[in-house]
């Protein structure tokens, strides 16, 4: 059944892939194909967001859902492979930014809240490194995931539409319509749906290997 | 963008894409098979 669904997801991203090059049009303004980052930098600071997120909800099960290891465990991945989307977009945003910008950095809120949600969470990680204790570990890691419940949506959606932005609008504007050519709108939403799931998958994996090796490394003592 | 380029990028998307799937699939197995070696 895993394996279907394994192969389901290939197709599906072989589909997106198509979409993304073939069916979906260019959008006006944007210089040559550049548009067409659209269709993976976005799902990718999308699951960037649903990372962050989701490792703060399974802090808060671990803190008062009687300080299971699983929990603690399933966060940090979370916020791992959170990171790596993160950086994915960053990259990919900075590519887009040297085509229509003629700079890969500039300092532009969208960039910069980004840059600081990676550093915010660059600490966590360097706080997981630096406490030895397991119990003291997850509860300060677990506490601070939490404040990313109030740090991450401001960074990845508040501060960009309240600071002046050369960056192109959101997908869901300021005045929470869609204004996108349907046909675009439907791969990215499927691109959306397809990097979601490519992130439970791998989150799965890196969960399952951390808790063989956190075994094996409890039977070597 | 230089004629058929998309073309390229499309191709090198995909092989990149192929590539990790197969990776997570074989992980995957690796995973089950030391799961239930413990």
């Amino acid at each position: 059944m895993k394996r279907l669904l394994a192969w389901l997801l290939w197709l599906w991203m072989c589909a997106v892939l198509y979409g993304a090059f073939h069916y979906a049009p260019l959008a006006k303004g944007f210089i040559g194909e550049s548009s067409r980052i659209l269709f993976f930098h976005v799902p990718m600071a999308w699951v960037s967001f649903t990372g962050f997120i989701a490792a703060a909800v399974w802090s808060a099960r671990y803190l008062w859902g009687g300080r299971q290891e699983r929990h603690d465990r399933a966060a940090a991945v979370a916020i791992e492979l959170g990171m790596i989307y993160g950086v994915l977009a960053t990259v990919t945003g900075a590519i887009w930014a040297k085509i229509m910008w003629g700079a890969y950095w500039n300092w532009d809120p969208r960039q910069t809240s980004i840059l600081i949600s990676l550093l915010f969470y660059g600490a966590y990680l360097a706080l997981r490194g630096a406490v030895e204790d397991r119990d003291t570990r997850g509860r300060l890691s677990a506490a601070y995931a939490l404040i990313g419940l109030v740090v991450t949506p401001f960074l990845f959606w508040i501060m960009p539409r309240i600071m002046f932005t050369l960056h192109p609008e959101p997908v869901v504007n300021v005045q929470g319509k869609v204004e996108i050519e349907s046909r675009m709108w439907q791969v990215l939403m499927a691109s959306a749906v397809g990097f979601t799931a490519l992130f439970f998958w791998t989150h799965n994996l890196a969960c399952r290997l951390q808790a063989l090796s956190e075994r094996r490394a409890a039977l070597r003592k | 963008m230089v004629e058929g380029g998309i073309e390229w990028v499309a191709a090198v998307n995909l092989v990149i894409w192929t590539g990790l799937f197969v990776y997570l699939l074989r992980l995957g197995n690796k995973i089950a098979e030391l799961e239930k070696k413990q």
